[in-house]
Parts: structure tokens; C-alpha cells; sequence
């Protein structure tokens, strides 16, 4: 399928996927378990609502998801006792998979939700949505209840920037327009057409995740839109219109160390395929400056890309998902 | 109500629990949805579709808005309304998105009135999870254009052209658990306004709509109100003037005249026309008084049989009663003799100037345990009595 044809068949409105009851006869039917991942550090002032709405709308009202799990990376604030407190599951990220160690990361929680987590989908939904809605999930998980040769599918969202006319902008965020699409653009032109690559919003199957590498940082999203490509094509893929999403803004410093990780993890990624070549390892400093009363700052911060093996590696999840070997 | 009423409505709130959730999702999308009185469309829209997925029938907008839905019971020998407003006097440009901590929901308005409008949007799902089917036709009503200048004129509408009478109704607001309103104090709101007189009659008058309406403030304070019947002028807002070296050509003053007494009411009233006629002569100025909201005073006994239900249920479940007067929809009702009651949720706190609403999750069970008591409790002829 070419990227254009994608584009028009797979790109979807979360409206398309409404009926939710029908979501959930046909999940049924099919034999699915979804599970919804809410990876969480220090977001007290969201996940109550969030966990209230989805698990009201979609477990309580329409059993579409199986089980809501917080994944905690150590927060200090109050966010596992609200998550708890309104029926969530929360499991802290460094209690799980012992074995296996810890770092810290969304990636980490992400990875170790496939081990902890039951369901067939596997849903991640971020936890700094302010607006947050059933569609969140509804519209995720419907491209891949509706066709089974779907596999993975990412959110995109309107931007509520200024813009006039017909058309309005991809609304992809300043590194996926500046950083992301130019590379996909180089190397992987289908990908292309994922509008918002960097969205924090995507539901896959079990049966592919599992299959993937996990980078524990910045890079983890752009790293299974790769990875997934690389194994199953764009047809696996779709995306869907989620409208708006209100949530933090992120200063342009900041931005700039996420750009570092993803262009280290994609790096590795174009090194891996043959697409370049590097004399040297690529250093894990990047260097930001500050200047205040005529002085000049330089600070550099260590971002590390670990990358944790493909879940199906890992012995006690085999043991735990494919006993029979 | 039967011997066992007690008993069965203290184990309400267990039975609630699994209800929990839903009902604070519903909470939350409603607060999330600006409602500004003649903008309450989105939050309508958000009932009616509640009351068609909970199967009520003849779900829908009224002429003038309303959301109106009506649960059919066995016998439909008695319509019980179930009444909240929809509309806030939280502009739409404010930020509507709400937080949930884990003892409580922060939020514009989430208090007056999101909550009792989500109660009423789940009172036939409540229903059907505790497996109470009622004899009398429940009519479930989210109201339009109440507060302010509304005036409560959706319920209006709706109880002057419902087919039919209602026999009972209770009134829901989402703030304070344990408030039972059963008559209505006499109420008289108004703006007065001020323009001054393009020139030249300006050198005879005064140049400044603020001096003036001051002036009627101080007169207004001059005005003798008794301690018995229970009597208050309150002016409650002042709007005038843009820049410190510009003098203000229109002025308005909010004043709210209550009391026991509507003949109290009526002889203020007439004396505050007076001194806005005065000074408007007096200054050469166009001073009027706009009078958008009356309602009379009244209401049932403190003997009522509804009134003793209500306090029976509130002490089956342990909740202090707070009896007193209401500003609500109730006075609609009591003006149209409908034996009625206004009831709250929950506890918290709205309209501080530094910090947002909210209302406590704990309290919200026992606040709809109580609701479903009281409805069980008129089904079951509490209202039939008299």
C-alpha cells in the first residue's frame, strides 16, 4: 500500500468508532482482552479524572477494557494513592521484573506493562490529558477491533493554533516538524504519514510489542513506529483523529534534550539497518546554555537511550505468556 | 413510608458503591461543559443522550430548552419532579477542566450546579442498579435560564405548559448535604442603572454617574428595615467607570431586597423606586430600576409529612439537617402549591476568590442515598396526605 493510499484508508475519526456497544460485542466475539496502561511520575493533578472517565465510561458503563493499570515510576506526590483510591491497579515500575533491574523512564514502564499487563491490546494513554475522554481510548482500539490486519494505532490530534481556510496544519508539534518527519522523510518516507509520530496516545497488539525493543526514554515512540515498520509495513498501521488534547506545554529547552534522545535512538536504528555509517560510538551529552548578568552557563545532561530486549526474551514472560514454549 | 424504611435506606450508600465511578465521571464531563445562563445547549444535549442510553422515554428539549425526560413507573399515578438547573454564572471563556483529587472534585462550578445536574442524569441508572422500580412517573428536569437574570425561566415554562400537574417535586442542588429547604423566602432583585445627560444639562447635574448612584447608596442605607419579619436590602454588586481620569457617564448597582413578608417586600420596593425617581430628577440624570426577579414566600409546614420523611431518611443515614429558606427553583414550585423540598449532594465550597469550587467525593453516596429515599418515600404517598 502506498503511503497516499494508507493515508486515506487508514486514517480515521474517532466518530468512526462510537458505538461503543458494538466495540464491545465484536472484542467479544473475537476473544480479545484490552488493557489500559496509564504510565504515570508525579501526575496528581490528572490521573484522578482520567482513571474516573475511562474506567466509568469503558469498564463500569461498556466493558470494552478488561483492566486500567497505573505504572508508576516513583512519583512523590500523591498520584498512586488518588489512582487507587478510583479502582485502578497500580503497580510501581521498579517492583516489577525484579530480575531484570530498573531504570527510569516512560519507555521502562511501557515495556514492563506488556509483563505485568493481561490483555491482548495493549492501550497507552499519557496521564497529562487535561480534556480527557472515552475517545482516548474508543478510538484507538476500534481500527484494530474492526480490522484484524491492523496491529498498532497512533493518535493525532488538532493543535488549536491559528490557522485559516480549509486546511489546517498536521498540528505534529515543533520536533516531529522540524526533527521527525525531515528524518522519516530521509529514511523511512512512509512514515511519513503518521501525522503526529511523537503522540503519547497508541494501542498495538500484544503479538507485535512483545516482538520489539523498548528505549526507556525519549526515543521509545519513534522507535516502535521504526521497529514495527521494519517488520510488518505500513499496513499494519493506522491513525486516528482524537480532536483536541489539552495538556502541558513543554518549554523549548526541554524539547531539545527529548530531539537528543529521539535522534539517538533513530541513529541507532539507521545504524543497525546499514543506512549509515559512524567512526564513533555517538555521545549520550547534550550541552544546553544559559546566560544571566553577562555570564554564560554551559550544563550538559547525560541522555542515556538504554534499550530494554524484546519482552518475548525475557524467561519469566514466556513462562508467564507462552508456557507451552 | 413502611416500618422498614429506615433499614432499607441506611444500607443505600453500600449499595451505591459500585456506582461510585460512573457518577463522578459524570461529575466531571458535565463541569467540563460551560453552561452560562442561554448557553446551556452542550450540557442539555449531554442529559438527553443519558436519559435515551438509560432507556427513559420521551427524552427531549422543550421549547425553551429544557432537558426534560420522564422515567414511566407502574401505575403513573402521581408524577414526582426531579429538578436541577443547568445553567452557571461561570463565563465560557473560563477554564472548565476539572481536577479530582482523591477526596474531592475541583472545579468552576462544579458545586452550583454540575453536580445536581449530574444526579438528575443518573437518577434512572441509580434506579436500575439498585432495582427500584417506582410506581409514579418520575419526570427528570434540567432546567434553563435560572440563575441571574434568568429567573428561572425554563421551570417557568415547563410548569406552566406540562400536561398534566406535578403532586411533588425536590429541587437538587450539589452543595450542602443536609440542607432541606422547604419554603422560600420572598425575594426582589434588581439592577439600578445610571446614565448621565449628554450636555448642556450637564451644568445643572452632575457629571458623574458614580457620584450618584452613591448617592442612592446612602440613601438606600437610609431606608428602615424591620428585625421582625425577617427583612434584608443587600446590594451585592457595583459596576462603573473605565480610567481613573475619565468620569463615568453610566453606573449600575445589583440590589437584592428578602424577606418573610412579600408585603415588606412590595412597600421596599416601592421606596427604592421612589428614591431612584428622586435622584434621577434631582441630578438631571435617566436613573431607573430594573426589577428581573420576584419570587413570594411560602412553602409547606415543618409538619408536612414530606418534610418528616425527609428528616427520617436524613437520620437513617446520619445526616445533619440544616432547615432553612431557599433561592432555588423551590420557590417556583411553592408559588404553583406544589408540596416540594430542595436538597443538597454534598459538602464544599464555591464561589472563593483565591482558591476554585469543589465538593467532597465521601459525602456524594449518602447525598443520592437520601434523594432515592426521599423519592421512595413520596412513591410510597408522603406527599399524598394532606
Amino acid at each position: 500500500m502506498k503511503s497516499e493510499q494508507w493515508l486515506a484508508e487508514r486514517t480515521f475519526h474517532h466518530s468512526n468508532f462510537w458505538d461503543i456497544k458494538w466495540l464491545v460485542e465484536e472484542k467479544q466475539r473475537q476473544g480479545l482482552r484490552i488493557s489500559l496502561c496509564l504510565p504515570t511520575l508525579n501526575e496528581e493533578k490528572t490521573i484522578g479524572q482520567e482513571i474516573i472517565i475511562l474506567k466509568a465510561e469503558l469498564a463500569d458503563r461498556y466493558p470494552l477494557l478488561d483492566e486500567i493499570a497505573v505504572i508508576d515510576s516513583g512519583s512523590t506526590d500523591r498520584t498512586c494513592e488518588i489512582a487507587a483510591s478510583f479502582g485502578a491497579d497500580v503497580y510501581v515500575s521498579s517492583e516489577q521484573l525484579v530480575e531484570c533491574g530498573t531504570h527510569r523512564g516512560k519507555g521502562e514502564n511501557l515495556w514492563k506493562a506488556l509483563y505485568v499487563l493481561g490483555g491482548d491490546i495493549i492501550v497507552y494513554v499519557d496521564t497529562d490529558i487535561r480534556n480527557i475522554h472515552p475517545r482516548f481510548v474508543y478510538g484507538l482500539v476500534g481500527p484494530l477491533i474492526r480490522d484484524p490486519g491492523v496491529h498498532y494505532v497512533k493518535a493525532f490530534y488538532d493543535r488549536p493554533l491559528a490557522y485559516s481556510g480549509g486546511l489546517r496544519p498536521t498540528g505534529g508539534g515543533r520536533v516531529t516538524e522540524i526533527l521527525i518527519r525531515p528524518l522519516f522523510s530521509l529514511f523511512y518516507p512512509d512514515l511519513a504519514a503518521i501525522l503526529q509520530p511523537l503522540s503519547g496516545e497508541y494501542a498495538g497488539r500484544r503479538s507485535i510489542l512483545e516482538q520489539i525493543p523498548f528505549p526507556v526514554g525519549y526515543g521509545v515512540e519513534t522507535a516502535m513506529l521504526i521497529d514495527i515498520y521494519e517488520r510488518l509495513g505500513l499496513n499494519a498501521f493506522a491513525q486516528t483523529d482524537l480532536d483536541r488534547r489539552i495538556h502541558r506545554n513543554q518549554e523549548t529547552v526541554a524539547l531539545g534534550r527529548m530531539a537528543f534522545g529521539v535522534l539517538r535512538t533513530f541513529m541507532k536504528r539507521l545504524k543497525r539497518e546499514d543506512l549509515v555509517q559512524f567512526q564513533n560510538e555517538l555521545p549520550s551529552i547534550m550541552r544546553q546554555y544559559e546566560v544571566g548578568d553577562g555570564s554564560y552557563r554551559q550544563i550538559e545532561y547525560e541522555i542515556e537511550e538504554i534499550e530494554r530486549q524484546p519482552m518475548i526474551e525475557v524467561e519469566a514472560y514466556r513462562h508467564k505468556f507462552h508456557p507451552e514454549g | 413510608m413502611t416500618v422498614e424504611a429506615p433499614e432499607r435506606v441506611r444500607h443505600l450508600p453500600e449499595a451505591l458503591l459500585p456506582m461510585r465511578e460512573r457518577l463522578l465521571a459524570n461529575l466531571v464531563m458535565i463541569a467540563q461543559i460551560p453552561s452560562p445562563g442561554g448557553e446551556e445547549g452542550q450540557r442539555v444535549r449531554f442529559l438527553l443522550d443519558r436519559f435515551a442510553e438509560a432507556g427513559v422515554g420521551d427524552a427531549a428539549a422543550d421549547e425553551v430548552g429544557n432537558a426534560v425526560g420522564r422515567l414511566h413507573g407502574k401505575t403513573g399515578n402521581r408524577n414526582i419532579l426531579l429538578v436541577s438547573h443547568l445553567d452557571t454564572i461561570v463565563p465560557a471563556t473560563l477554564d472548565h477542566n476539572v481536577t479530582v483529587e482523591a477526596d474531592r472534585v475541583i472545579g468552576p462550578a462544579v458545586g452550583d450546579n454540575a453536580l445536581g445536574a449530574a444526579i438528575v442524569s443518573m437518577m434512572p441508572a441509580v434506579l436500575e442498579h439498585l432495582e427500584i422500580e417506582l410506581d409514579s412517573d418520575l419526570i427528570l428536569l434540567g432546567s434553563t435560564s435560572s440563575v441571574g437574570r434568568g429567573n428561572h425561566a425554563g421551570l417557568r415554562f415547563f410548569l406552566d405548559h406540562l400536561p398534566g400537574k406535578v403532586d411533588c417535586g425536590i429541587c437538587i442542588e450539589g452543595m450542602q448535604l443536609g440542607r432541606l429547604n422547604f419554603f422560600s423566602i420572598g425575594t426582589a432583585r434588581g439592577d439600578i442603572t445610571c446614565d448621565v445627560h449628554p450636555e448642556p444639562s450637564r451644568s445643572y447635574g452632575t457629571e458623574s454617574a458614580l457620584v450618584v448612584i452613591n448617592h442612592i447608596v446612602n440613601r438606600i442605607l437610609g431606608i428602615s428595615v424591620p428585625s421582625r419579619p425577617y427583612t434584608v436590602i443587600r446590594m451585592g454588586k457595583i459596576r462603573a467607570g473605565v480610567a481613573y481620569d475619565i468620569e463615568p457617564d453610566h453606573a449600575e448597582l445589583g440590589v437584592e431586597i428578602v424577606s418573610h413578608s412579600d408585603e415588606m417586600i412590595d412597600q421596599i420596593q416601592h421606596q427604592v423606586e421612589d428614591i431612584v425617581s428622586e435622584m434621577s430628577a434631582r441630578h438631571a440624570v435617566d436613573a431607573h430600576l430594573d426589577l428581573f426577579f420576584k419570587t413570594r414566600a411560602g412553602g409547606i409546614s415543618f409538619s408536612h409529612p414530606l418534610v418528616k420523611q425527609v428528616l427520617e431518611v436524613m437520620h437513617s443515614l446520619g445526616i445533619e439537617p440544616d432547615q432553612g429558606h431557599s433561592p432555588s427553583e423551590l420557590s417556583e414550585l411553592i408559588a404553583r402549591e406544589i408540596p416540594a423540598v430542595t436538597l443538597g449532594i454534598s459538602r464544599g465550597v464555591k464561589s472563593r476568590k483565591k482558591s476554585p469550587d469543589y465538593v467532597l467525593i465521601d459525602p456524594i453516596l449518602a447525598g443520592v442515598a437520601q434523594l432515592v429515599g426521599v423519592i421512595l418515600a413520596i412513591d410510597e404517598g408522603a406527599c399524598d396526605e394532606v
